[in-house]
């Protein structure tokens, strides 16, 4: 499995794919301190009781969209490196199996996505520090908020892996999870019921981890549904 | 030598209802290079897919190194090295990059990049982001790939599609020293009969799906062996009289031919058409071609 990681760093070298992991927690940092920085005064006062959990507050939700969209972008783009010349029959004509083929992107995308995560975290911290909100950093909070939306759209990382593989033609792949980015903004509305509620972490019983772990079950079997339709279909 | 690396039994490919492989039985002894020789849409490459597990069979049963595809196929393949169709790379890389990649899978040593790139004599590229190669390079590119993991089998499809002359003999000069220094077995496709007349052993002649020939390359000449065409003033008594001889003689196209033989045989049948008052205009020898054999298997609608 490490062999199967190790290969598909080499094929993300000098990729657009780097940047996009940092750009998605850079925006989302940015624009807070855009936020922050024009209505100082006004957010400073809403949140005075805890101005760190109010920051968490205001990036969190901007973060779930940046997630989304960028789940959505990376697995595309890990795709189509294999689609560009048919790699895939000469990547699966070596001794690997469809398995770890699969599962290797799967895991690129969700190591991609997780140091993605790991920049917002680190990001919000020094913004928090630039803002004067003190030494007094709520870290719990702090993961809270940068790993649990990204564990709770496991089922989106395993989607998109599955269509991007699978479809040659990556404008389906990308409409689908446009679309679902929009629908993740609008989650507010849905059941609890709904994946695209999960990433928010809102559900009935006021509790995050209820999301989180709908995200990972569901994630885990969409992958698995992804996995076994791969190694059905004959390579391209 | 008689052990055989591939052998298939009634292997069968359908795509919805047309039969793309239909029933192939191959069967490729050690050391030997095969070419597997169809026109357009044969289903060369359609086998070549089942062969390295790329497709499902609908039928049928493959055996490499004698091991069954379906059951060992990763331990199969990784004694095999194949290019399929058009070569695939990944264009932002450099060549060197691209064997990386690739061999890290295969866990073969580091050093087995450099060998690979000269051979196929890269080695000046190999710093090169591959977008930027040549048709020819990428091809060759894809042949080092091939020869990463030290095959004892090579499965090549098409190897020297689009290639230019100098390419193409360079690709076939490759093929052919394999099986002398390494005992590699080759399977290497081409719908072009006169390619494979230069470095084939063994071919197999697949049309629409059906393997119609299959034995040594010597068996192919010996159809094409050449017969005597005579053309006399009578034509129709002429040949009369050479059958009432007791002489395989054929009429066709206002000519007499004879099969194949020796030079007194047809000096007495110059000499009896002479006797009997014929006017003997022409005699002379009509070899028929490899090409012309496989347009005649393959049914007229054959190779370039
Ligand atoms: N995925 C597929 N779906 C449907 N039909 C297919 C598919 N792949 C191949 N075929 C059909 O199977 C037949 C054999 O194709 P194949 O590519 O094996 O021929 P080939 O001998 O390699 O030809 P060429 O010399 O052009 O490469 C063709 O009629 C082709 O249209
Ligand atoms: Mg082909």
């Amino acid at each position: 499995m490490l062999s199967i990681l190790a290969s598909d760093f080499i094929k993300i070298r000098r990729k657009l794919i780097w940047f996009l992991i940092f750009l998605g927690p850079f925006g989302v940092v940015a624009l807070q301190a855009v936020n922050f920085g024009l209505r100082y005064d006004y957010l400073t006062k809403v949140h005075e009781k805890d101005l760190w959990a109010g920051l968490i507050g205001e990036a969190g939700y901007l973060a779930i969209p940046a997630l989304m969209l960028g789940l959505t972008l990376i697995a595309s783009m890990i795709s189509n490196i294999e689609h560009q010349t048919n790699a895939w029959k000469q990547l699966l004509a070596l001794p690997v199996s469809k398995l770890r083929v699969f599962t290797g992107k799967f895991l690129l995308t969700a190591l991609l996505l997780f140091v993605s995560s790991t920049f917002l975290l680190l990001g919000i911290i020094v913004l928090g520090f630039f803002l004067k909100f003190g030494a007094d950093v709520p870290l719990l909070a702090l993961l809270k908020m940068a790993y649990f939306p990204y564990l709770a759209a496991m089922p989106f990382i395993a989607l998109q892996i599955w269509l991007s593989i699978t479809m040659k033609n990556q404008a389906i792949p990308l409409v689908i999870g446009i679309v679902g980015t929009i629908l993740s903004l609008m989650s507010f509305r849905f059941p609890d019921w709904m994946p695209w509620k999960w990433p928010s972490l809102t559900n009935g019983w006021n509790d995050p981890l209820y999301s989180v772990t709908f995200g990972l079950v569901c994630g885990l079997a969409i992958y698995l549904i992804g996995l076994l339709d791969f190694a059905r279909k004959d390579v391209k | 030598m008689n052990e055989l690396i591939i052998e298939t039994n009634q292997l069968t490919k359908k795509f919805s209802k047309r039969y793309a492989v239909e029933n192939i039985d191959l069967k490729i002894k050690k050391g030997e290079i095969y070419g597997f020789l169809g026109p357009n849409g044969a289903g060369k490459t359609t086998t070549i897919r089942m062969l390295l597990g790329l497709a499902k069979p609908t039928k049928g049963s493959i055996h490499i190194f004698g091991k069954d595809m379906k059951r060992e196929k990763l331990n199969v393949l990784k004694r095999v090295g194949s290019l399929v169709e058009y070569p695939s790379y990944y264009g932002h890389l450099n060549a060197y990059e691209n064997l990386d990649a690739l061999r890290i899978l295969l866990d073969a040593p580091k050093s087995r990049i450099n060998e690979v790139l000269s051979i196929v004599r890269l080695s000046n590229e190999a710093k090169r982001p591959v977008k930027g190669f040549s048709l020819g390079m990428k091809q060759r590119l894809g042949i080092a790939a091939a020869l990463l993991g030290n095959p004892e089998l090579l499965i090549l499809d098409e190897p020297t599609n689009g290639l230019d002359p100098s390419g193409i003999l360079e690709i076939r000069e490759l093929i052919k020293s394999m099986p002398k220094e390494h005992g590699i077995t080759i399977l290497v496709s081409s719908h072009l009969l006169s390619e494979m007349d230069q470095m084939a052993t063994q071919v197999g002649i697949i049309s629409k799906g059906k393997m119609i020939f299959q034995d040594s390359i010597e068996a192919l000449r010996q159809r094409a062996q050449s017969k005597i065409a005579i053309k006399v003033d009578q034509t129709e008594q002429a040949w009369r009289m050479l059958l009432s001889k007791g002489r395989q003689a054929e009429m066709d196209n206002n000519q007499i031919y004879l099969p194949h033989t020796s030079d007194e045989e047809i000096s007495t049948v110059i000499g009896d058409l002479v006797h009997d008052h014929f006017s003997v205009y022409r005699v002379q020898e009509e070899k028929k071609s490899l090409e012309d054999i496989f347009l005649e298997l393959t049914g007229g609608e054959g190779s370039l």
